[in-house]
């Protein structure tokens, strides 16, 4: 297959705007200037985008929520805060391609009507917040961004903004407080930002990767764009895959291909003398799955129905010297950390996760502790919580419980009880000297 | 209005009710720790979930607006059941097992739910060691404060009273999810000037008031409606008081006033109602104050008063309405003499209403409103000052503490002149000088009303008898006419509400209309006498016993 | 790769902080960008940790102040994002990630060498303030695990060999 999002790797002196703009760059955006906002609109739901960011939601039809009428600004807001454990596809597309992703966000500019976006770019990647800013500087000496963006009348502004440090703000009412200079709280819905975002005004969150597939949608038709990978399930997908195959990285794929074809294709497989024991689907927050169901296609749709979610494409594949306990410890660890402590569920629910799954390493299992760690994850999703931090931690924990019951049952089995500990007892007063013998 | 049913009941609210409070006027009761009627809606406890029929998930009540022909299930849904239970298992995993030494026992939130609710059988299966915070488990933060981090649930309505309420946004959450605690900016003194509102709306014992804690356990005291004796606002409040103690102010709810806040000034002025300087009636003669007994004093006093030609009373913004009704009616109108109310600015003082807008102050008395509205003459302290110097064959005292002047030296050698009359309770040096010092008591002795600044005549209640056995007898005087014996509960006292006392002054000197027998009386026959109270009813202004569910959330 | 080292201001010289006309110039240039003030506190947070590597009592004050909040509010915001110091960091921190897929690739091994070459737990700082361990979670690169951050920079594809090389090489400059 041709590559579309990541055509520019390899490409020497990719990240300059001349190097984009021979590749046919900013064309897309060229061409929705052309059309009606709605217009843009319409062929973004024709070509059955959907967001790239976890949740899959129809891109087009998220625009369309934005009032028509609302007469003050709106913002579109660049979702770069790629932190969901698994996912590293987003700093490959800025770091070979940042027009790609600046064009991408001119052209959901201009479909909804706004004329600031907003980059919310994830802390740590000080470096890509960069290449992002130089990006952007060209465009505006290119005259692709700014004021009237070439005599078409329409007003652009992109700035970075950083986040710094918390993965929470990948959600994105959280990411739309935190632009705001607040705690990265997740805010309670309704109202949805299309309605009441950033700066209380209507905004529209998508992520790198959606944005990314627009000019592609605008130049080569939502028709095209439709008619890779199966129904609803359209366009290519990044797959970025981690943990214990030969060449982990990121690749780019017709959706809907099986974690087979990912894992044992373009990944080589898992590594020497090892076999498959079990794999992420979607990032971490999506429920594992077994060995066994590899030949799920790695789609919306498919994972849906096999009782996963395709998340953001972040396929951690784990082999057989990894001990199932320890893992659901380690991701028990890093949503408690992430966890922002609103909602006594969540921030309660994933700390003591934690606590039962380190006792459970630690040698100190108790056969209740499966039924226990069930209950928490049962009560801290299915919308007990504001936002779906409180799912992302139960489904991984609950699935690891519920699919690898024998790896819980041999820790417990060979546990040592819970260390007591010792009480001061005062002596007993006999053997007191000048109390009797 | 939307109309809608809440556990099988019927109920029609204002659009935007939310539903714990339509429920509430359904006579339902939804749990909430985080939610504050005054504060914003951040639906972070997840206690409040009520089943909407229809709905595949539980909504949080506090941030669910009622809509028309809503079906809400709380009590009756055994999935809500079951979630409450969950989420007061996480609560409960790490909340300390500390009741028996948190003062807040009694009236926590959490407590509460957890003793009532669903049969009291909340548990939780943690076995885990609790998370704990220390160095914040016993901690001053302010003046007024003590924080036990450990105890704290997580529901922000401290961080918010600062933010939305006082406007200083001195608290603040540090860290996040589980480790996130409460503190100041770099731990330095909370100082806002309503820092004990924080421990209020506290649901849990995470802070609570320094200045109350351990003196009495929360279930002990008995509240009575009463009114903030600090400024001319008027805030409402409860009398929390044991055995006749004060032992703190609580905010009672006026959203037109104080909603439900009350500044770190008016209520820390609780404990000044347990001062009690003057306990018997005392006459000066020879230089020397000895001891009488209230019949001798009224008859004497009664005698002085017919024999005066010139008669001047200095009153006070302090008193009640209905006590300067009194006064000026009998001073005044009976007797001829002539009355001032000295007024003094005291500090700045501002509180907040129920609709976010700051009421100020400039008026450091609790009835100034009220003496202008009986016509009486306001004073300012150059004007006491001429009033004083002023010829005059017996001067009355209503309240040394009505103006700082009087306690000055110039005023006193004044006051020295000719024959002063003193109804005091503290310690004044007006006693050194006053040839009858007469003891009255605090406000939590009699019943009463105050005029606001805000115009609005607001009802306080007695919260108890004044100790000692002092009554009217059928011939008008008082007995007993040798002194009390001790009583169970406080000193043996014959001090005595002032409005008590000027009825029978009232009575010795033939003003039989004044002889009336409580201050409603007092109050019935000033509204049909002056215009500023015309139309007001004594019993339908606040002031009823009641403690209801709503204001111990307030509180607790 | 040449990691800038941190330079943190002493404490004491923070406790009066006032920004300078270069700092006032940056800060206007932020408050174009955005329609409230507020927006603007968490970049200025990041000018003031460029500018003095740590984020001191007086330095939040400072931002306070200009951007019109309560210190309170501000040392809030700072501390719920894991980046803003707090506390003066060491010239290098170095930032381990801890998470999945860099715990089953050599991640544990490296954060576990590190410690014992470093001779210090997570969280804490070498005497002579050079490197500052901190066990991070991930970091999104997962498929050059296992990563570790020092400062600014990622360095990923980590052996145990090539972070000594990295450590030796920022040790000598330092």
């Amino acid at each position: 297959m041709e590559s579309v999002l990541l055509r520019a790797r390899g490409v020497p002196n990719s990240r300059s705007i001349d190097t984009y703009l021979a590749a046919g760059g900013w064309s897309g955006f060229a061409k929705a200037l052309s059309m009606t906002p709605d217009a843009v609109v319409q062929e973004t739901i024709e070509s059955e985008l959907r967001g790239r960011g976890g949740a899959g939601f129809p891109t087009g039809r998220k625009w369309s929520f934005v009032p028509k009428d609302h007469p003050g600004p709106r913002y579109l807001i660049c979702n770069a805060d790629e932190s969901e454990p698994g996912t590293f596809k987003d700093r490959e597309i800025i770091e070979h391609d940042p027009h790609m992703v600046l064009e991408g966000i001119a052209i959901a500019s201009y479909a909804i009507r706004s004329n600031t976006a907003y980059i919310y770019i994830r802390g740590e990647f000080v470096r890509w917040a960069a290449l992002l800013e130089d990006a952007i500087g060209e465009a505006h000496r290119q005259g692709w961004l700014g004021r009237n963006v070439k005599g078409s009348g329409y007003d652009l502004d992109i700035w970075v903004h950083r986040g710094a440090g918390a993965y929470i703000c990948g959600e994105e009412t959280a990411l739309i407080e935190s632009i705001e200079g607040k705690r990265g709280f997740p805010r309670l819905k309704p109202p949805f930002p299309a309605v009441v975002g950033v700066f209380g005004k209507p905004t529209v969150v998508n992520n790198v990767e959606t944005l990314a597939c627009l000019p592609h949608i605008l130049t080569k038709g939502a028709k095209w764009f439709a008619s890779i990978g199966r129904p609803k399930n359209t366009g290519t997908k990044l797959y970025c895959v981690s943990g214990h195959v030969k060449r982990p990285g990121v690749y780019e794929l017709p959706m809907g291909v099986t974690f087979r074809e990912i894992i044992e294709g373009p990944c080589g497989g898992i590594r020497e003398g090892h076999t498959l024991k079990a794999f992420f689907p979607g990032g971490s927050s999506a429920p594992v799955m077994r060995a066994s169901e590899v030949d799920v296609r790695a789609d919306f749709d498919a994972c849906a129905e096999a009782g996963t979610m395709l998340g953001s494409g972040g396929v951690i594949v784990l082999d057989d010297s990894v001990d199932m306990v320890e893992t659901a410890a380690n991701l028990a660890h890093f949503y408690a950390h992430e966890s922002c402590g609103q909602c006594t569920p969540c921030r309660e629910g994933s700390d003591w996760a934690r606590d039962i799954l380190d006792r459970i390493v630690a040698g100190h299992g108790r056969p209740a502790d499966p039924e226990t760690l069930l209950r928490i994850c049962r009560f801290a999703s299915q919308g007990m919580t504001i936002c779906p931090l409180g799912d992302a931690f139960s489904l991984p924990i609950s699935s690891i419980v519920k699919k690898f019951p024998e790896e819980f049952e041999r820790h417990i089995r060979a546990a040592s009880t819970v260390p007591q500990k010792k009480l001061p007892v005062l002596p007993w007063a006999g053997s007191r000297p000048g109390f009797g013998s | 209005m939307p109309k809608l049913t809440i556990d099988g009941r019927e109920v029609e609210v204002p659009p935007g009710t939310n539903l714990i409070e339509a429920a509430r006027a359904a006579g339902v009761e939804v749990p909430y720790f985080c939610y504050h009627p005054y504060l914003s809606v951040v639906g972070q406890c997840r206690i409040c979930m009520v089943e909407v029929v229809g709905q595949p998930r539980l909504a949080i009540a506090c941030a669910t607006p009622a809509t028309d022909g809503m079906v809400v299930k709380s009590e009756t849904s055994e999935r809500t059941k079951e979630a409450r239970e969950a989420v007061m298992e996480f609560l409960l995993a790490n909340h300390p097992l500390d009741c028996p030494v948190c003062d807040q026992a009694g009236e926590c939130l959490l407590q509460d739910h957890a003793a009532t609710e669903q049969g009291g059988q909340f548990a939780t299966h943690m076995v885990e060691t609790r998370r704990t915070f220390p160095g914040y488990e016993r901690r001053l933060i302010g003046p007024h404060v003590i924080q036990n981090q450990n105890r704290c649930i997580h529901c922000s309505r401290c961080i918010r009273f600062t933010r939305e309420i006082s406007e200083t946004a001195a608290l603040t959450y540090k860290s996040r999810g589980n480790s996130a605690y409460i503190d100041t900016f770099n731990g330095e003194p909370f100082t806002d000037p309503f820092s004990a509102c924080a421990a209020d709306v506290c649901p849990v014992g995470a802070l609570t008031v320094r200045d109350f804690r351990f003196r009495k356990r929360a279930w002990k005291l008995r509240a009575t409606p009463s009114v903030c004796p600090g400024c001319s606002i008027g805030c409402n409040l409860f009398l929390n008081h044991h055995e006749r103690v004060v032992y703190r102010f609580t905010p009672r709810e006026n959203p037109e006033i104080n909603a439900t806040w009350l500044c770190d000034h008016g209520r820390f002025l609780a404990d000044s109602l347990n001062a009690q300087s003057y306990l018997h009636p005392h006459h000066r003669a020879a230089g020397q104050l000895s001891r009488v007994t209230w019949s001798e004093a009224l008859r004497a006093l009664g005698f002085d008063l017919k024999a005066a030609h010139t008669l001047r009373v200095v009153g006070s913004a302090n008193l009640s309405n209905e006590e300067l009704f009194l006064a000026r009616e009998l001073f005044v109108g009976h007797l001829k003499g002539e009355m001032v109310v000295p007024v003094w600015a005291g500090e700045h003082r501002r509180m907040k209403n129920g609709r976010g807008e700051w009421l100020r102050s400039t008026d450091a008395h609790p009835n100034s409103q009220g003496a202008r509205r009986l016509g009486l003459r306001i004073v300012d302290p150059a004007g006491l000052s001429r009033f004083l110097y002023g010829a005059a064959d017996l001067t009355i005292v209503l309240d040394p503490t009505a103006h700082p002047v009087l306690a000055e030296e110039e005023a006193l050698q004044l006051l020295r002149v000719s024959p002063t009359v003193a109804f005091a309770r503290t310690e004044h040096p007006i006693a050194n000088v006053a040839s009858w010092l007469l003891p009255t008591t605090s406000m939590a002795c009699h019943d009463g009303t105050l005029t606001s600044s805000t115009g609005a005549v607001q009802r306080f209640s007695a919260a108890f008898e004044p100790p000692g056995d002092v009554r009217r007898t059928a011939h008008g005087g008082m007995s007993p006419t040798v002194p009390t014996l001790a009583q169970p509960y406080g000193p043996p006292a014959e001090a005595r509400p002032l409005w008590f006392l000027l009825t029978v002054l009232a009575r010795e000197l033939g003003a039989t209309t004044l002889d009336l027998p409580d201050v409603g009386s007092v109050f019935a026959l000033m509204s049909g006498r002056e215009k500023g109270f015309a139309g007001l009813d004594w019993d339908k202004l606040a002031g009823s016993g009641d403690d209801s569910f709503r204001e111990r959330q307030h509180v607790g | 790769m040449s990691t800038k080292p941190i330079l943190s201001v002493p404490t004491e010289q923070l406790e009066n902080t006032t920004f300078d006309a270069t700092m006032e110039e940056r800060i206007l240039e932020l408050l174009k960008r955005y329609p409230t003030t507020r927006a603007t506190l968490i970049p200025v947070l990041w000018l003031c940790q460029e500018r003095y590597g740590w984020l001191a009592p007086g330095v939040i004050r400072a931002v306070a102040d200009r951007l019109g909040e309560s210190p309170a509010y501000v040392e809030g915001v700072a501390t719920f994002y894991t980046m803003f110091y707090t506390k003066p960091p060491a010239k290098f921190v170095l930032q381990a990630c801890e998470t999945l897929s860099c715990a089953v690739c050599g991640g544990k091994e490296l954060l576990h060498h590190l410690e014992s070459r470093l001779g210090i737990k997570p969280g804490e700082k070498t005497p002579d303030g050079v490197f500052q361990l901190v066990g991070v979670q991930c970091l999104g690169a997962c498929g050059t695990a296992p990563v570790v951050q020092i400062n600014d920079d990622y360095y990923e594809n980590l052996t145990i060999e090539r972070l000594d090389a990295v450590l030796d090489d920022l040790k000598g400059r330092s």
